[in-house]
């Protein structure tokens, strides 16, 4: 049996799909059959960030609805071992996630896998909800500013009380923080919430903090899974939150600011 | 013509606000609501009598208005006072007749069910859950009132109601969180949200937190939203009270 992890955040424009795509790479590269769907209908993203948007052909509401099966929908993904990916319809709206579909394709899927990642849409709607309910983790990617921690938090509720682990009377979904876009510079500044604050406000087990890298765009743009780039501080943050996912205890790094010694001083001066 | 002007008012209107109990109708013969209604006081007679009600009858709307007075009576023979009707479904004459002003509720999304389970992170099963209390003996009832633990953080956008008894968390109340209690509150993490206590009208109701940063505290109806709340009274170990009608905010 696979496990269900959501991606899911509340707000938009956080790194939930970033996030998708460089956690299903991770598992896939340490060995682990992955899949990743995209749960967005109506804004497909996932297929452009994996860089497969061009073998696209039919897609998860093809998959519910019956038009094709889900061996014609699953893309290959042409760098990583072992990773496969649902893409969402771009042409549909959420109502056409209808609990019975999900969780037919979920249970499809389970047997193949060995995790299965959904990307989450954004907002506490229809498509969020279905993409956490048949979860068996949840990780909540936040960025280090109020209305995003705001928005996590309230996430983390419905989590707690809408999910079929929680409803089953299981406790809570377990879910863990994923902190994107920090800028150790700017909390210095305090322009900026720290990992403390935030861990503080929403009291729950941190699991990365990936810092805001130009290399995040770059990747994105290029249809490439940042975790790829293992030159990059963010690629080299997310092996690290793919390691702790997985049991391995890792520091956190990348939290303070890069002091450069007097060597870097002279040369860079 | 005033032959001794005062400074002082004879009267003073003011607004405050209080939570309500509605009690909502549906549709069924008179047996059967009789029958449930004395069940319902059968079950916590303390609790149910002379409680102030508001009567929601939107599901009876096709009811004759005799009927309706007949039904209204019969509640208020059972002890329950009533303080209105909603508006909406009744017509003023009915009402009138009846004797009670129609009443303009709020949106339904600030209801509180007041005898489901109080809220998905609420564990009953380390604490006796208010619900046993109230089917167990009132003699029982009187020597312990429930109380409601939360183990887990209460986060934005829930909402946790202890009702006849104190209201005990034990983790953080997240900002856009809301804890309601007929008795106490405490909160053993920081408490962000809104805490109201005393909210059907316990004046020696009081808050007692970790850490205070609330958007908002209230004592018995009277209350103090975050910008009346100034930083000296944030901070740690800090108690609520009422005294008179000011909420005052101290160190433990």
């Amino acid at each position: 049996m696979a496990r269900i992890v959501v991606i899911t955040s509340g707000k938009g424009g956080v790194g939930k799909t970033t996030t998708s795509a460089a956690l299903a790479t991770g598992l896939a590269m340490e060995g682990h059959r992955t899949a990743v769907i995209d749960f967005d209908v109506g804004l497909r993203n996932l297929d452009l960030i994996m860089g497969c948007e061009r073998r696209v052909v039919y897609d998860f509401v093809n998959v519910i609805n019956g038009d094709a099966n889900l061996r014609q929908a699953l893309i290959k993904d042409k760098r990583t071992e072992n990773l496969f990916i649902l893409p969402a319809s771009q042409t549909r709206d959420k109502d056409a996630l209808t609990e019975e579909g999900v969780e037919k394709v979920l249970d499809e899927l389970s047997q193949e896998f060995d995790y299965i990642i959904c990307d989450s849409p954004a907002g506490i709607e229809r498509g969020a909800l279905m993409a956490a309910y048949f979860a068996d983790a949840a990780i909540v990617v936040t960025n280090p500013e109020v209305s995003s921690v705001r928005d996590s938090d309230r996430m983390l509720g419905i989590l707690s009380s809408k999910t079929r682990v929680a409803e089953r009377g299981e406790g809570p979904l377990p879910a863990k923080l994923l902190l994107t876009r920090y800028s150790p510079e700017r909390v210095e500044k305090g322009e900026m919430l720290s990992v403390d604050d935030v861990t503080e406000i929403l009291s729950i087990e941190m699991l990365g903090v990936i810092p805001e890298s130009q290399s995040v765009l770059n990747a994105s743009n290029a249809g490439m899974p940042v975790i790829l780039d293992a030159e990059s501080d963010a690629g080299q943050a997310y092996r690290d939150a793919v390691a702790r996912f997985l049991g391995e205890d890792r520091p956190h790094r990348f939290l303070t600011t890069q002091k450069k010694g007097l060597f870097g001083r002279l040369f860079k001066g | 013509m005033n032959a001794h002007p005062s400074p002082i008012q004879p009267i003073e209107l003011k607004g405050r606000m209080i939570l309500v109990s509605i009690l909502r109708l549906h549709d069924a013969d008179t047996d059967q609501l009789n029958e449930a209604l004395d069940a319902r006081m059968r079950e916590a007679p303390e609790l149910m009598r002379d409680m102030p009600l508001l009567v929601d009858v939107e599901h009876l709307a096709n009811t004759p208005a005799e009927t309706l007075t007949q039904v209204i009576e019969a509640i208020r023979g059972r002890g329950f006072k009533l303080i209105g009707l909603q508006q909406g479904a009744v017509a003023q004459s009915v009402a009138s007749g009846i004797g009670l002003p129609l009443i303009v509720l709020g949106g339904k999304g600030t209801e509180v069910p007041l005898r489901a389970a109080p809220s998905p992170q609420a564990e009953p099963a380390n604490e006796p859950s208010p619900s046993v209390h109230k089917e167990s003996a009132s003699a029982v009832q009187a020597l312990h009132t429930a109380s409601l633990v939360v183990n887990q953080p209460v986060r934005s956008g829930q909402q946790v109601y202890a009702r006849g008894g104190d209201l005990i968390v034990l983790g953080t109340v997240s900002a856009g969180a809301e804890l309601l209690s007929d008795g106490h509150i405490h909160v053993y993490g920081t408490l962000r949200g809104k805490a109201l206590a005393g909210v059907r009208g316990m004046t020696g109701a009081r808050i007692f937190c970790r850490r205070l940063d609330a958007e908002l505290v209230s004592i018995a109806g009277h209350y103090r939203i975050a910008e009346d709340i100034l930083d000296a009274e944030r901070g740690e170990n800090r108690l609520v009270t009422l005294a008179g009608e000011t909420i005052v905010i101290s160190e433990i």
